[in-house]
């Protein structure tokens, strides 16, 4: 076990170095010099001589003139230390600025994790043990409906409903401009103005989930022990609660567990919509201004994010199923 | 009966009760399903209706895939999948034949008009009694004999809301989105937009009864005087125009969405324009015999007194080529934004210019005209009976955008950009996966681990942030083809990870199997062995896993293009035609403009991965008991 948490950790430890580089060398693909951007242009028509020496004291101070191998290692020391680099939109470190964020995207899929999963573990539940019936039927009908559709169309028609037919739930920002309220009246405004973006981001998870959790339980319904049970004459509110769920709670673990380091990422899509001011936004704007240094922290987070999700699903099916072995 | 109603029920979803029931039952029940589409589809593709085996009889061998087929013919939703994507696929490749795009076009005039073919809906009360009509952008206007005012087309409710006490009218005209009406006492009225006090007639004008000619253009007003004074208001920014030289002179007067032209009473032809333009250069030769004037956005013609046409200005759209027939014989012109409409002496009717919504094409039923009334994309004829006939723009089927283009045309064109970028990539994307996988499989020990680390790196990338970057990076100094184009490869490059480690894993599992070690051992080629042995076994997954990818590209493009960081205006995705559509402004006034795209991209993904359930369904008989 530890053998290959270790083995595991080596490899994720190398596949982020590998894609770091990746990364490196596409943000050294974005055209334009920082070293340039940083300077007033002005004084280049005026003192050629000035601007130039100017010029290679910027690159200096950016590290810029040092070979490109070395350019790297310096970035990643940083990266590594917790320095992220300075963001050229809000003028101020990258770590300082995506704090407020970071606690949005969690408050908001956090949220939305337990819905999801208060929702579908139920409902896959009683549509595997209704296999066939209209219910399932309906169910499976609506499930391909729901991972077939995109997040932007579910937003667009829940907008249309909840906040133009309806005007229940405002459609933007995490809570009304000006708002100065403390305690308890923030909280409801901040409720208020998740709501929609919630909605969105259960509906649109919801589909693919019940179909997985309809799965697992349908796989161990047809196991030997579930008629063994069946045929000792225990009720079937206790074959089902009792002897099926419990082991089809297994695979249903370990996509929690995954889900649950995705809590940190957040949404592109819903955020850039709702105006919902979490990571997915950050890195949305960021984008459309060019925030390059944002954005690079940004990606390297996500691939962090991945990988760690990833170690994190296998370790957590290792630990709820005794049965799977390692290798 | 009952059974039947059972049978159906269990159908509706999949269908493994086939297999689970004994042969005797599922051959009466074979003998009873004999659907329209079941009957259809075997005619297609399997030739004769075969009779299906007696009871005692073994059945046929059959081949895989034509168990396959069979399979997915018999599941019903799949088989509604596969007809409504296959609906769709037809029409987006097939009508943007037929409705071609113009991505450069765009037109103020029509912007954000809802659905609907009422442009040329003339009350019926109007249709045999007409004396005079007139059109705007997208709505007209008419008088009967009695001088009773009729408005039809998009209305808004400034436009329906003719003023209670308006006396009988003796002309009418129609502007952007306002309205001149001429009472029959000689006083003006006017109604429609409110800006730059468009519904407000001016002091000076008020209290005249000798108006001769109204004009009510692109947001703005102009009158004629039987003394020849001209009057103006309304946005002069836009349209700004001297008046200075021709006051107290002025016959006749037209105007366009820049300028305006006028008809002295000399017979000379003066542009108006207070900046330079192309109307400025009015041919010498017409001066002193014009008769009747017109102007489109670009052009002007005049009408001579030998019933001559001379046009001059942009010769775009080919308004300058005069049809032979109208020379020496013409009465009156007419203009549109982009065509001209002429009367002959016999009655007869004539247009050319541009005809994108075939406002060139005069109907037979034109003939024996008595006057001709045409603008923006109209044309009417009042016949000597006084009934009406009409040509040109009748309305959108989906209505129009913010830029005033097509909705419906871009949707299919749209569709057909969506549907390629989406096929494209997923074909690199199989193409990689299957290559990977399949050298991963078949030789194992290093190679699988090199390669499958390679995979997992890939894997790692977050996907649409990836793409995102990379599109505003290198995409916005690119062409617009090449944007597209890199489109497609990132979408490609990126999602082929999952498909390597199913194609792999399928591979490890054939690759012990005895007719691997017989071809082995005759010595065929290991390429040969992996794709041309080998593969065949696993190529039903790599279909399902490609149809399921395919709705993912598609979806995944889409959320790009709906971001701003896949394909751009002007060319038209699905996923960009909703772009800003989260406006509560255009949620609610201009439906149309979200909900159709919404709905082709969401039948699409549907009907698509309906497809890959069934194919998966049909393919493994364990998997749908899922």
């Amino acid at each position: 076990m530890i053998r290959y948490i270790a083995r595991r950790l080596l490899y994720v430890v190398f596949v982020f170095f590998i894609v770091s580089i990746l990364m490196f060398g596409i943000y050294k693909m974005v055209p334009g010099d920082p070293a340039r951007m940083m300077l007033d242009t002005s004084i280049a028509n005026t003192d050629p001589e000035q601007y130039n020496k100017l010029y290679q004291e910027a690159r200096e101070r950016l590290g810029l003139d040092k070979p490109i191998v070395v350019q790297y290692v310096s970035w990643i020391g940083n990266m590594l230390r917790g320095d992220f680099g300075y963001s050229s939109q809000y003028r101020m470190p990258v770590i300082d600025m995506v704090k407020t964020p970071m606690k949005n995207t969690i408050l908001l899929n956090l949220a939305s994790l337990v819905l999801v999963f208060g929702i579908t573990i139920p409902l896959g539940i009683v549509t595997a043990v209704k296999q066939y019936s209209v219910f399932d039927t309906v169910v499976q009908v609506g499930t391909v409906v729901g991972y077939s559709l995109p997040a932007f169309i579910i937003s667009l028609v829940c907008i249309f409903f909840f906040a133009v037919k309806f005007p229940i739930f405002p459609i933007s920002g995490v809570n009304t401009a000006g708002f100065t309220g403390t305690g308890w009246a923030k909280v409801l405004d901040t409720a208020k103005h998740m709501a929609l973006p919630l909605l969105v981001m259960t509906l649109s998870s919801l589909g693919g989930i019940t179909r997985y959790v309809r799965a697992a339980m349908i796989d161990v319904l047809r196991m030997e022990y579930i008629r063994t049970a069946r045929a000792k004459g225990l009720r079937e509110k206790v074959v089902i609660y009792s002897h099926a769920f419990r082991n089809a709670l297994i695979p249903v673990v370990t996509i929690v567990t995954g889900w649950f380091v995705g809590v940190f990422g957040g949404s592109v899509v819903i955020e850039s919509i709702f105006m919902w001011n979490g990571i997915g936004n950050v890195l949305f704007t960021a984008l459309k201004q060019q925030d390059f240094a944002v954005v690079l922290a940004m990606q390297m987070f996500y691939v962090v994010l991945t990988l760690a999700g990833n170690l994190i699903m296998d370790l957590g099916y290792c630990l709820v199923d005794p049965r799977v072995k390692l290798e | 009966m009952r059974i039947c109603a059972e049978r159906h029920k269990l159908l509706w979803w999949q269908n493994s009760p086939r297999r689970q029931r004994s042969r005797m039952e599922m051959t009466m029940r074979k003998k009873r399903n004999t659907g329209f589409f079941r009957n259809l589809f075997r005619g297609l593709f399997f030739g004769q209706n075969t009779m299906d085996p007696p009871v005692i009889e073994e059945e046929p061998v059959r081949s895989p895939m034509r168990m396959i087929l069979i399979q997915y013919r018999d599941n019903k939703v799949a088989m509604t999948g596969l007809v409504v994507f296959v609906l769709i696929f037809l029409a987006c490749f097939i009508l943007p034949i037929l409705y071609p795009l113009d991505p450069s076009y765009q037109d103020v005039t029509q912007q954000n008009l809802p659905p609907g073919f009422s442009q040329q809906k003339v009350p019926r009360a109007l249709r045999q009694n007409a004396k005079q009509i007139d059109a705007g952008a997208a709505f007209s206007i008419g008088i009967d004999q009695n001088g009773t005012v009729y408005l039809w087309g998009i209305l808004d409710d400034k436009l329906k809301a003719v003023p209670e006490d308006l006396k009988p009218v003796s002309q009418v005209s129609a502007g952007l989105s306002h309205v001149l009406a001429l009472q029959e006492d000689g006083t003006l009225r006017t109604w429609g937009n409110n800006r730059f006090s468009l519904d407000q007639v001016p002091e000076s004008v008020q209290g005249r009864s000798d108006i001769k000619q109204i004009e009510a253009g692109y947001q703005i007003s102009m009158v004629v005087t039987e003394g020849g004074e001209l009057f103006v208001w309304g946005n002069e920014n836009l349209i700004s125009i001297e008046t200075g030289k021709v006051q107290g002179n002025v016959e006749k007067i037209v105007s366009n969405t820049t300028t305006a032209l006028a008809l002295t009473k000399d017979r000379q032809v003066v542009s108006l324009s207070a900046k330079e333009s192309t109307f400025d250069a009015v041919p010498q030769e017409i001066q002193g015999r014009a008769v009747d004037l017109a102007a489109t956005d670009k052009s002007a013609a005049v009408l001579t007194e030998d019933g001559r046409i001379t046009v001059w200005g942009s010769q775009d759209f080919g308004v300058q080529e005069i049809p032979q027939k109208v020379q020496g014989a013409t009465v009156a012109i007419e203009a549109g934004r982009s065509h001209f409409t002429v009367l002959l002496k016999d009655g007869r009717v004539v247009s050319w210019g541009r005809n994108n919504f075939h406002q060139t094409d005069v109907p037979a039923e034109a003939e024996t005209a008595a006057s001709i009334h045409a603008g923006y994309y109209q044309n009417y004829v009042i016949r000597e009976d006084g009934s009406v006939a009409s040509w040109g723009l009748k309305g959108y089927l989906m209505g129009t955008d913010d830029f005033g283009r097509d909705v419906f045309t871009r949707l299919v064109s749209g569709g057909r950009l969506t549907m390629t970028i989406g096929a494209i990539a997923v074909i690199i994307s199989t193409l990689i996966g299957v290559l990977i996988g399949g050298f991963s499989g078949y030789y194992g020990g290093k190679i699988d681990n090199i390669l499958m680390r390679f995979a997992e790196i890939v894997g790692a990338i977050p996907f649409l942030p990836l793409a995102m970057i990379l599109s505003s990076i290198v995409g916005n100094n690119v062409s617009e083809l090449r944007r597209i184009s890199l489109i497609m490869v990132i979408l490609g490059v990126l999602s082929w990870p999952g498909l390597a480690r199913l194609v792999r894993a399928q591979i490890l599992a054939e690759r012990e199997k005895e007719f691997v070690t017989a071809a082995k051992a005759m010595g065929i080629r290991e390429l040969s062995i992996i794709f041309r042995h080998i593969l065949p076994n696993v190529v039903t997954v790599i279909i399902v896993n490609t149809t399921l990818n395919f709705a993912s590209c598609l979806l995944t493009e889409s959320s790009l293009s709906f971001l701003g960081f896949g394909v751009v205006e002007p060319n038209p995705t699905w996923g960009n035609m909703l772009t800003g559509s989260q406006a509560s402004t255009v949620i609610v006034n201009f439906w149309w403009r979200w909900v159709f795209p919404a709905l082709a991209l969401s039948l699409a993904t549907i009907s698509i991965n309906l497809i890959g359930d069934g194919l998966r369904d049909a393919i493994d008989p364990k998997s749908n008991e899922r």
